[in-house]
Order: structure tokens, then C-alpha cells, then sequence
């Protein structure tokens, strides 16, 4: 019987099965690809208020936020109330999304209802207002 | 030359599948960096125009009132917020009783989402809000 070295048998003709891990990475893509949804997070630290009666709001949403020191935020840039209006008719002529306001706890009243008046008068039909999630 | 027949050498081809492999990754990769998992949770608001508030018959309405240092009235009386939802329940005459909430606009937006939610669970159907100077 000839003896032959460990290292001679193996290199050449080892092939690997790769269709299992493409099934699998498939999987994975198909996944990602079907749970994502494009939204621009407004990427401020929002204090939102309690309720309890609130529902699940629609993922795919123009997320708008008002801060603590009223500053009126979309995606990242601050837009001031005067700005949200035409960003939200924007947004709406591609498509009719559902608007959420993200408004701080401690931000007036005011600029909460300006935003709103703005949000209106610019065509958004559903508007929610955010609040905790526990 | 030996002839070969084509269908013969069937089992002997191999596709290379790394550069599709590759391919996938990088998509998966873009995919898994681009998600985001909003989860939103919220009310559904609505704030009737200027027309429908004035058509309201004022002597049933409930009206809610929210100060500017943050203090709640049910109908012209100053109460606590966990109080709000009983004394909605209480002064409603059915469900379609309209209930207005009438917030300062330098009040705090929590007092108002609070109040909301109040009414909400005190079994206001029409629930609009205004706000005042």
C-alpha cells in the first residue's frame, strides 16, 4: 500500500459546497431587503410624552421633530416652523405618507400647533402625534 | 481528433459561483447597514377647521383648558391630570358630546398629549384641540 503525505492528498481537489451558505445568505438578503424602509430619523434625543392609549404608527412616515428648546428638525437639519410646510408638500407629491410629529415633552404648545397648521395646510391627511414606547 | 458528442461531458461543468457570492454579500451588507427598525407609537389626532368648531353647540361642549404654567381646567375648574379622565366621563352627555382642548401656546406639549389621552380614556369620540395666546 503506498503511503501517501497528508499534505499531497488534500490540496488539489478539495472543493467546497458553497449552495448551502448562498441559500442562507439569500435568506438573509431577502429579509433585509423586505424590512427596510428608507425614512429620514429626524437623529435628535426626543423626551416624547406618556400615553396610553397609543397605537402603532406606520413604519414607512415623514418624521418631523420639535425639541426641548423648539427647534423644528427634519433629518438631521433644523427646518424651523416656516420650512415644514414645503418639505411636507415634497414629500407628498412622491407619495401620500403618513406625517408623525415627535415633539418633545417639554416643548410649547405653540410651536406644537404651528407645525400642525403648517402640516395641513400643506395636504398631510394623517398626522400622529409620538408619544413613548414601553 | 477524438469527436466528442456535446451532451457527453454534462456533469463535468462547474459554475464558478464566488463572484455571485460577492455580489450577494455586498448587497447584504448595504442592506443590513441601510435598516432602521422605526417603531413609532402614537395618537391619531384631528383638528376640525375653523368651520365645523363654530357650527358646535358651545353649551354642551366639554372644554378643556390648559394654562400657560401648566395647569388643567375641566370646564372652568382647576383639576389634577389623573383626574381629568373621570371628570370627562362624568361630563359627557353621550359619546358624541364634542370635547375641545384649549391649550396656551407656551404650555408644555407632554400637559397636552397627558390631557389628551385623558379624555381619550374618559370616552371622548370628537376630540379636537385649539390653541390660544
Amino acid at each position: 500500500m503506498a503511503r501517501r503525505s497528508i499534505l499531497s492528498e488534500s490540496d488539489a481537489d478539495v472543493q467546497l459546497d458553497l449552495s448551502p451558505m448562498i441559500d442562507a445568505i439569500f435568506i438573509l438578503l431577502i429579509f433585509f431587503i423586505v424590512t427596510t424602509v428608507f425614512v429620514e430619523e429626524p437623529g435628535v434625543e426626543i423626551l416624547r410624552p406618556d400615553a396610553t392609549i397609543a397605537q402603532d404608527l406606520e413604519k414607512n412616515s415623514i418624521l418631523i421633530a420639535i425639541s426641548a428648546d423648539n427647534k423644528v428638525i427634519y433629518g438631521g437639519k433644523e427646518l424651523g416652523v416656516a420650512g415644514v410646510g414645503a418639505r411636507v408638500k415634497q414629500m407628498l407629491m412622491q407619495d401620500d405618507l403618513p406625517v408623525i410629529i415627535q415633539a418633545d415633552s417639554l416643548s410649547d404648545h405653540g410651536v406644537f400647533s404651528d407645525v400642525w397648521s403648517e402640516m395641513k395646510s400643506a395636504g398631510a391627511t394623517k398626522i400622529s402625534i409620538s408619544t413613548r414606547r414601553d | 481528433m477524438a469527436r466528442r458528442s456535446i451532451l457527453s461531458d454534462d456533469d463535468d461543468v462547474k459554475i464558478d459561483l464566488s463572484s455571485m457570492i460577492d455580489c450577494i454579500f455586498i448587497l447584504l451588507i448595504f442592506f443590513i447597514v441601510a435598516t432602521v427598525f422605526v417603531e413609532e407609537k402614537g395618537l391619531q389626532a384631528s383638528k376640525p377647521d375653523a368651520a365645523v368648531t363654530a357650527t358646535e353647540d358651545e353649551s354642551e361642549t366639554v372644554i378643556l383648558q390648559i394654562t400657560a404654567d401648566n395647569r388643567v381646567l375641566v370646564q372652568d375648574e382647576e383639576v389634577g391630570i389623573g383626574e381629568v379622565a373621570g371628570r370627562v366621563q362624568t361630563s359627557l352627555v353621550d359619546e358624541t358630546t364634542p370635547v375641545v382642548i384649549r391649550a396656551h401656546q407656551s404650555s408644555d406639549h407632554g400637559v397636552f398629549v397627558g390631557v389628551w389621552d385623558a379624555a381619550r380614556r374618559g370616552g371622548a369620540e370628537i376630540l379636537s384641540f385649539s390653541t390660544v395666546n
